[in-house]
């Protein structure tokens, strides 16, 4: 902090990262986030029916949740896993809020997001010097914590029968129930495109440069100034935000809440799609998780055979392509713009 | 007395069971240095195969020692499939995390589309039940707290006298080393997996004669095995074992005092307490190695 530059304009930072080879420049960048929000933003008007919308609904809160969740396992290098337990925290968060505390629901889903934030930032301390597998193990436990004692408390959380009749979003007089799921799409879309501007900028600042560099080699960026204890904390802390406020959107637009959002199948769901999708892109898990929900949904007819083929699916992308879905596409591209370059 | 006899009772027996499990993790946490999250399906299908066996005719004595054979195969077949084409990923504790992860859906959801949902039950070890110390005990109950120990010692000394048991500990203390004095590596991570899939398949087979077997009758014991080898230290063979009792008498301890509500949240805020102050476990020394 001795450059007098980096502290006058602190924002602007973010330009002083010099381009590596194979970085996308921030324009084009912008021009492929608009384009792609744009499409997602017109698909209502395709799907007019409540199911097909039901199910892009559900694909933006899991890829709001998959996306954040690869800013601390992808770019973070952090073994969470634990980021599920963030997603129920806003998911009770909210309910009591609205339910208990008679909160307007606006203000309980982002007061969600805080709520999410503290348990991320609480649940760092005990793995603030561990690494790898024991982090896994700490965070899986804190996820079982966090349930147990929603469990435990059924008094207020309804325990394993969970919580009904959760008060929804409101928007001036509109009527959200009756408009074919077109509100909540827009407010969901609204989200997703909030969290994944947020991470994307996160991730191309300084400090996302910091936690990468923490990453690929601890010692040496920790030797040149970067503090382990301050960055592993707000990379969790950063992940949980958007995290704490799918979770709060979820329970708004499901009307319960149940504790199976702390079960490992969710999870495991989750997992898959940010690992599908590859590691540290963002974009990546996005699309995973489109591909997923609607891949689940399409194979709805299979019955009992849909989870074993999904498994399958999963286990044969990691092996073939353990860069994921991004890795596949980055190669296609590849491919396509040699070919453009290079005229014969 | 009662009460002492209860939590002394319930602890070996939960610890026995915990040890089966937890040993198996640490075995191939320790050799091939992953974690394997379908150790719990292997427990279930275990039970399942075993169930299977006695279910065509044949005796129980038979059936149950296949079943563990059959387990051995399924664990080397699993290996083969999902963790050794990962190995030398850089990424690879975390894509063998969701590797596991789905093979053990594909087989959880395989045995329900087999076995159906409708729960299960083995003939148990030894038939009766007794009282000692003023508490009432199953046989089965017993025999388990008997064999578990024995099985265990047989292990070690598999480990530690045996050519082929030492050979596995080289590989856990030093792969490229056992390269190059001509261990077929690839060989004995496989036998490290086999080894955990039948002492998790016997472990299911214990729990299958006397409590009903469902499909996912081995995700809980495989979080209180995770448990068990955080707080024990996973580079280590002991240690988990030791752990796993311990475990088991503060479970029984627990939900005795406290009731069986709270009795996974206090194991839970002892673990991170735990990993707090010593992160590689209470008994663990500081070097990785089988011990």
């Amino acid at each position: 902090m001795t450059d007098t530059t980096s502290t006058m304009a602190p924002i602007r930072t973010a330009a002083a990262i010099p381009i590596a080879p194979g970085r996308t420049p921030w324009k084009h960048e912008a021009v492929g986030f608009v384009l792609g929000f744009a499409v997602l933003a017109l698909l209502p008007l395709v799907f007019g029916d409540t199911y097909a919308r039901h199910i892009l609904i559900m694909a933006f809160i899991y890829a709001i949740v998959a996306s954040n969740w690869d800013l601390s396992l992808g770019y973070g290098g952090v073994f969470n896993f634990g980021h599920l337990a963030l997603f129920g925290i806003g998911v009770y968060a909210y309910s009591l809020l609205t339910k208990l505390a008679g909160l307007d629901p606006w203000i309980a889903l982002f007061a969600s997001g805080i709520v999410a934030t503290l348990a991320a930032i609480l649940v760092t301390i005990p793995i603030l010097r561990l690494k790898g597998i024991y982090i896994i193990l700490v965070t899986f436990g804190f996820a079982q914590l966090v349930m147990q004692v929603i469990l435990s408390q059924s008094d207020i959380t309804g325990g394993t029968q969970g919580i009904v009749r959760i008060p929804g979003l409101y928007w001036l007089d509109h009527n959200m129930v009756r408009d074919a799921k077109f509100a909540y799409f827009y407010i969901a879309l609204a989200l997703l495109v909030a969290s994944t501007l947020f991470l994307r900028v996160f991730v191309r600042s300084r400090a996302g440069a910091s936690i990468v560099a923490l990453r690929d080699n601890e010692e040496y960026a920790i030797s040149r100034g970067v503090s382990i204890v301050r960055q592993r904390m707000l990379t969790l802390a950063a992940s949980a935000f958007f995290t704490g406020v799918a979770g709060a959107f979820y329970a708004a637009y499901q009307r319960n809440a149940s504790i199976d959002v702390f079960g490992m199948s969710l999870a495991t769901i989750i997992l898959s799609m940010v690992l599908l999708g590859g590691t540290s892109t963002i974009y990546g898990a996005i699309i995973a998780s489109f591909v997923l929900t609607i891949f689940a949904e399409w194979m709805a007819d299979f019955g009992a055979w849909r989870p074993m083929i999904t498994a399958v699916l999963i286990i044969g992308v990691m092996l073939a392509y353990p860069s994921g879905l991004a890795g596949m596409i980055k190669a296609a591209w590849g491919v396509v713009a040699g070919r453009i370059k290079r005229p014969a | 007395m009662s009460a002492l006899a209860e939590i002394l009772f319930g602890g070996l027996f939960q610890g026995s069971l915990y040890a089966m499990m937890a040993v198996g993790l640490a075995l191939v946490w320790t050799t091939i240095g992953v974690f394997n999250f379908s150790h719990g399906v292997f427990m279930m299908l275990g039970a399942y195969i075993a169930w299977q066996l006695v279910e065509l005719g044949l005796p129980a004595a038979v059936a149950f020692p296949v079943a563990v054979v059959v387990m051995a195969g399924v664990g080397w077949i699993l290996q083969a499939s999902v963790v050794r084409p990962l190995i030398g990923r850089p990424n690879i504790v975390l894509v063998v995390v969701i590797t596991t992860l789905a093979a053990g859906s594909l087989i959880e959801n395989g045995a329900l589309t087999i076995w159906g949902p409708r729960s299960k039950q083995i003939p148990a070890l030894i038939d009766g039940n007794a009282i000692i110390g003023g508490v009432g005990v199953s046989l089965h109950q017993i025999a388990i707290i008997v064999i578990t120990p024995l099985i265990l010692a047989a292990l070690w000394m598999f480990l530690n006298r045996t050519r082929l048991g030492l050979a596995l500990r080289a590989v856990a203390q030093n792969e490229d080393a056992s390269h190059l004095v001509g261990l077929n590596v690839t060989a004995l991570y496989g036998l490290a997996f086999a080894i955990a899939a039948s002492l998790a398949g016997l472990a299911g087979i214990f729990m299958g004669g006397y409590r009903f077997m469902s499909p996912v009758m081995g995700s809980d014991p495989l979080l209180k095995a995770l448990i068990v080898v955080v707080f024990g230290g996973i580079s280590s063979i002991s240690g988990p074992i030791f752990a796993a009792y311990l475990i088991g008498f503060f479970e029984a301890a627990c939900s005795y005092y406290f009731g069986l509500y709270w009795t996974p949240a206090l194991l839970f805020g002892v673990l991170i307490l735990t990993l707090m102050v010593r992160p590689e476990g209470i008994f663990a020394s500081r070097s990785r190695g089988l011990a």
